[in-house]
């Protein structure tokens, strides 16, 4: 059989409704049909026989019917998709050649959204990292941290004793385990030279509470975390690598630490680290249930399942009132009524124990980086929307060719996603090397940094981010194509006016990034005055040229007959070094926050009730300490050596304590104790209060007792080395390494840098707000010039035309400058507004500056405004050098 | 391809349309004629069976379908091999020749032995 000679294609593109395709189905099946009925009545059937017999012989026509109607629509469906995909790639295959075709565009427009998706994934995955992955135990949500709180004692936060870890541990049903830790450190002591290693004294239960079981060997059980029989530990995988080999046969086997032989009996998991990313050792805290001092601990819990954690705490709490209740006269009271005071215990879930001081300088942060990508979308946008002009004539011929507005629109959309996507690329080179900086260079001091890297869930949102931030910046240039295609009619006049709307676009765009640069330069600007001030706080010592070492005696110095003559020589000999201007021991250098911190009664005075007597750090030092670390002695005498276990117990107290008391040289001769001590100390002088912990707090009260009379075998040896100081600490510490091989001495630290190191977030905020500021600031002084140029370049003829007819050509420069002034003045007062709202949420982190400062309000939004207007210079000054010869020669 | 292989029936119908489609562009019932003819009626018990065949093979690209209109002056679908779908002719029908060969010497042995 042979085809029809006039057969015509009928459809180009089959089947893109469903009804056609069902339509198609039924013809076709009723042609087969109605051909055979025709044969078989030409054979000689009568019709209703051979249409009865065509049915029969086609079988199921229903299923038949379905079954193409089903196949077909499959088929229908995978054509329009490849369809998409195809046009698609074909528009990113164009999009790339127009690129290429515009290189120094597309590497600016690359470059500035490098720097904001850059910026943006560096700052997710620092986010991320620290703020939103659950710690790495199982089960982390049910850890919680448990402190306890007396405001009526001025202790905010409060440790909690070995009696109270064993009461919680007992008699709350809330937790499924619970345990009591203690950061410190020990000394590893090989081969006689010691080492100071950061270790965890936990409580035997420790290890069902964080989840985590030694990789190799055991944890230690209750048996031997009792008191007397604690002689164990467990290594840090890091420690056991690094100091044993990994050898198997270290457990089981015996290290000397602090002097004493201690079994290890396991080695935790690579990568371990509680509570701190170096603890290197975990030793039984030793538990002594009857011991009811030492307010050092804090308590560890796992929640059963299904329990909040503000039921643990109300029960919790009933428990400490409970223990208040019986120990009156431990708290200094006759009697308490703990519900009547704010006593309480902090139960909190241990991620936020953890990261909660880093989430709000992480959120400004964010919150930075997010206008930084906003700038810098503004600013492609702006890129972008100037090319769309200079592209006019390209997509009306497009129209003109037939290609419907959202074709050319989506034509544009995917020119910027490409754009975009090309960023990207750039910018996940940038947080790579952004979060190393951060993670690795030890500046920054977050927690959890050990836990942040880019991974792919950072891609992802990297590049959703990218993908998006395409989509914005091109949608207002794609709106404009759409609307250019209107007027495809693209004679002169058409065109002036689509400058003009182009340049409404512009101006609006750079309004935005001005108002965004203003608020993150007012922000960078109230942190920078903050860490100024805070250097400047006069911190009643003079930490620069003090160098501090610490010392850990070994334990066969237990008595002030061995300790005494060892400080004794140390000193002697640490004196004695060339380039040491002075020298002195202390317990409890300023921020380093080891001193004692207790409730203090003055003789005679009446004591306070229920705990509200003033509270006071209790340091203990040498002689020599106030000279050493420059605080000044008002009144009275130095403590001396004559000031040991044979002579009355004497104390010096600041100034904050003896103005509350007494008057000039009144303090004399009083005498004052801690709560938690029965013998009386007679104040012997009166130095300077000094800020001890936080800068930013007022001076805390402070006691200074004699070291000699107090005992200590935990010391710093701070050191007054004016001048290069290194060559003398060597010196320094090669001689004590003569007196006692035994001590271990791993680094010493400039008092400067203790006292930095306190606000080093601060700092850190400080450094990249003002990076963000320089960016934003840069980002906008570009956008204005780039704006500006564009605008004088498209009114070249009109400027050319008032020359000719004799217009000044100063008159000009200020015309241009007026309109760049007026969108200054726009974007910089819409950006104070924004930043009136938006840095009182960073109050907590400013120091002494008001986050509505006046003064910083002021000279800042001036400075953005002068260096707005200023961009337009040159643009203005090409302006009044139009050529009124070449304008008339255009078009 | 496995699930063609599989159907031995819906294979070979396959391949009987692209064979016959070999001669030129056919609408369906001409196929179904010929496909009648030449196996004398032995394959196609059912002709509907026929359009759900074409069109899977359609929708893999082995045949390309348009309208247009018969000897006796009706619209009707018209099928044609496309590139593709010769090819898989040639590649098909060498294997099938190969199955049934091998079946049809199985189906001769006489012994129980497999050396």
């Amino acid at each position: 059989m042979s085809l029809a000679p006039g057969w015509r294609r009928a459809f180009r593109l089959p089947f893109t409704r469903p009804r056609t395709i069902e339509r198609e189905v039924d013809e076709e099946l009723a042609f087969h049909l109605a051909m055979r009925e025709e044969k078989l009545r030409r054979q000689g059937m009568t019709p209703d026989a051979a249409r009865s017999a065509a049915v029969s012989r086609f079988g199921d026509a229903t299923a038949v019917r379905d079954e193409c109607i089903t196949i077909d629509r499959q088929h229908a469906r995978e054509a329009r998709t490849m369809e998409w995909i195809e046009s698609v790639w074909s528009d990113f295959r164009y999009a790339f050649r127009t690129l290429r075709r515009m290189p120094v565009f597309t590497l600016v427009a690359t470059l500035t959204l490098a720097l904001g998706i850059g910026a943006t994934s560096a700052m997710f995955t620092l986010v991320d990292g620290i703020l939103l992955r659950p710690l790495p135990y199982p089960g982390a949500d049910r850890i919680v941290r448990l402190i306890q709180s007396y405001p009526e004692k001025g202790l905010d936060t409060w440790g909690i004793t070995q009696e109270n870890i064993a009461m919680y541990r007992d008699r709350a049903t809330d937790f499924e385990a619970f345990s009591g830790y203690q950061p410190g450190n020990a000394s590893l002591i090989r081969d006689g030279r010691a080492e100071r290693l950061a270790v965890a004294r936990v409580t035997a239960d420790f290890f069902r509470v964080i989840g985590v079981s030694p990789a190799h060997g055991r944890a230690f059980t209750r048996d031997e975390d009792r008191k007397g029989n604690n002689d164990v530990v467990v290594l840090s995988d890091q420690l056991w690598q690094s100091r044993f080999g990994g050898r198997a046969d270290l457990i089981g086997s015996t290290i000397d630490l602090d002097g004493r032989p201690t079994r290890v009996v396991g080695v935790m998991p690579r990568g371990f680290g509680f509570p701190r990313t170096e603890t290197r050792a975990w030793l039984p805290l030793g538990l002594d249930p009857s011991r009811r001092f030492g307010w050092t601990n804090s308590g560890l819990a796992r929640l059963e399942p299904g329990v909040t954690v503000e039921h643990a705490r109300r029960q919790t709490t009933a428990i400490m009132w409970d223990w208040a209740r019986r120990n009156a006269d431990l708290l200094g009271v006759g009697s308490i009524q703990p519900e009547r005071t704010h006593m309480a215990t902090i139960v909190t879930p241990l991620q936020e124990a953890i990261t909660g001081r880093a989430v709000r300088p992480l959120l400004v942060l964010s919150v930075a980086v997010g206008l930084i990508l906003l700038i810098a979308i503004a600013n492609v946008a702006t890129l972008l929307s100037s090319r769309a002009a200079v592209r006019q004539r390209e997509i009306g011929l497009r129209a003109a060719l037939g290609a419907t507005g959202a074709r050319v629109a989506r034509q544009l959309l995917t020119e910027s996603v490409a754009l975009a996507l090309l960023g990207a690329a750039a910018g996940i080179g940038l947080a790579f090397g952004a979060v190393r900086l951060f993670t690795r260079s030890g500046l920054v001091a977050l927690p959890r940094l050990n836990e942040v890297h880019v991974d792919g869930r950072v891609l992802a949102v990297t590049l959703a981010v990218s993908v998006t931030s395409g989509m914005l910046f091109g949608l207002l240039p794609a709106l404009h194509g759409l609307r250019a295609r209107l007027s495809a009619d693209l004679s002169a006049g058409t065109r002036e006016s689509a400058h003009r709307s182009v340049r409404r676009l512009s101006n609006a765009l750079v309004v935005v990034q001005l108002s965004l640069s203003v608020v993150l330069l007012i922000a960078a600007g109230l942190m920078l005055e903050s860490v100024r001030r805070l250097t400047m706080v006069d911190l009643g010592f003079r930490p620069e040229g003090v160098t501090s070492i610490s010392l850990s005696l070994p334990s066969q110095y237990g008595s002030p007959t061995t300790v005494d003559p060892l400080f004794a020589t140390v000193l002697e000999q640490v004196r004695g070094t060339p380039g040491v201007k002075s020298a002195a021991l202390a317990w409890g250098l300023p921020f380093e926050g080891q001193a004692n911190f207790d409730g203090y009664v003055i003789e005679g005075r009446p004591t306070p009730p229920s705990g509200n007597e003033g509270q006071t750090y209790q340091v203990a030092v040498s002689p020599g300490y106030f000279a050493t670390l420059g605080v000044p002695l008002l009144y009275g005498r130095d403590i001396t050596a004559a000031d040991d276990t044979t002579g009355v117990r004497v104390a010096l107290v600041d100034e904050s304590i003896a103005k509350r008391f007494w008057r000039g040289t009144d303090a004399l001769g009083k005498r004052i104790r801690v709560t938690g001590d029965t013998t009386w100390a007679t104040i012997i002088g009166v130095v300077g209060a000094i800020h001890d912990d936080d800068a930013t707090r007022l001076p805390a009260p402070h006691m200074y007792s004699s070291l000699a009379q107090l005992g200590a075998n935990q010391v710093s040896l701070a050191v007054r080395a004016p001048g290069a100081a290194g060559g003398t600490m060597r010196a320094v510490r090669s001689a004590i390494a003569r007196i006692e091989p035994a001590i271990p001495l791993d680094g010493d630290r400039t008092l400067t840098s203790v006292v930095g190191d306190s606000f080093a977030t601060k700092r850190l905020m400080e450094i990249l707000l003002a990076s963000f500021a320089a960016i934003a600031v840069l980002l906008a002084g570009v956008g204005i010039y780039g704006v500006m140029s564009l605008s004088v370049a498209n009114r070249r003829r009109e400027f050319g035309v008032r020359l000719a007819i004799g217009a000044d050509p100063r008159a000009l420069v200020r015309l241009v400058l007026r309109e760049g002034a007026v969108v200054a003045v726009v974007g910089v007062s819409l950006g104070v507004v924004g930043a009136f709202v938006a840095t009182r949420w960073m109050a907590s982190l400013l120091y002494d500056v008001s986050p509505t400062d006046p003064l910083m309000f002021t000279a800042l939004s001036i400075t953005l405004g002068a260096i707005a207007v200023g961009s337009c210079y040159l643009p203005a000054r090409r302006a009044a050098k139009s050529d009124p010869l070449e304008a008339l020669r255009a078009d | 391809m496995a699930d063609t292989e599989s159907d031995l029936l819906r294979s070979s119908l396959d391949l009987l349309v692209l064979k016959a489609l070999s001669w030129g562009p056919m609408h369906g019932y001409t196929i179904s004629e010929w496909i009648e003819s030449a196996t004398e009626s032995l394959l196609l018990l059912e002709e509907g069976t026929l359009y759900p065949a074409l069109h899977r093979l359609e929708r893999r690209g082995w045949v390309t379908a348009e309208w247009g209109v018969s000897d006796n002056n009706r619209k009707a679908k018209f099928y044609k091999l496309s590139t593709a779908g010769r090819a898989r002719f040639r590649s098909q029908a060498p294997v099938w020749h190969k199955h049934a060969n091998a079946i049809a010497a199985a189906l001769q042995r006489t012994s129980a032995d497999f050396a």
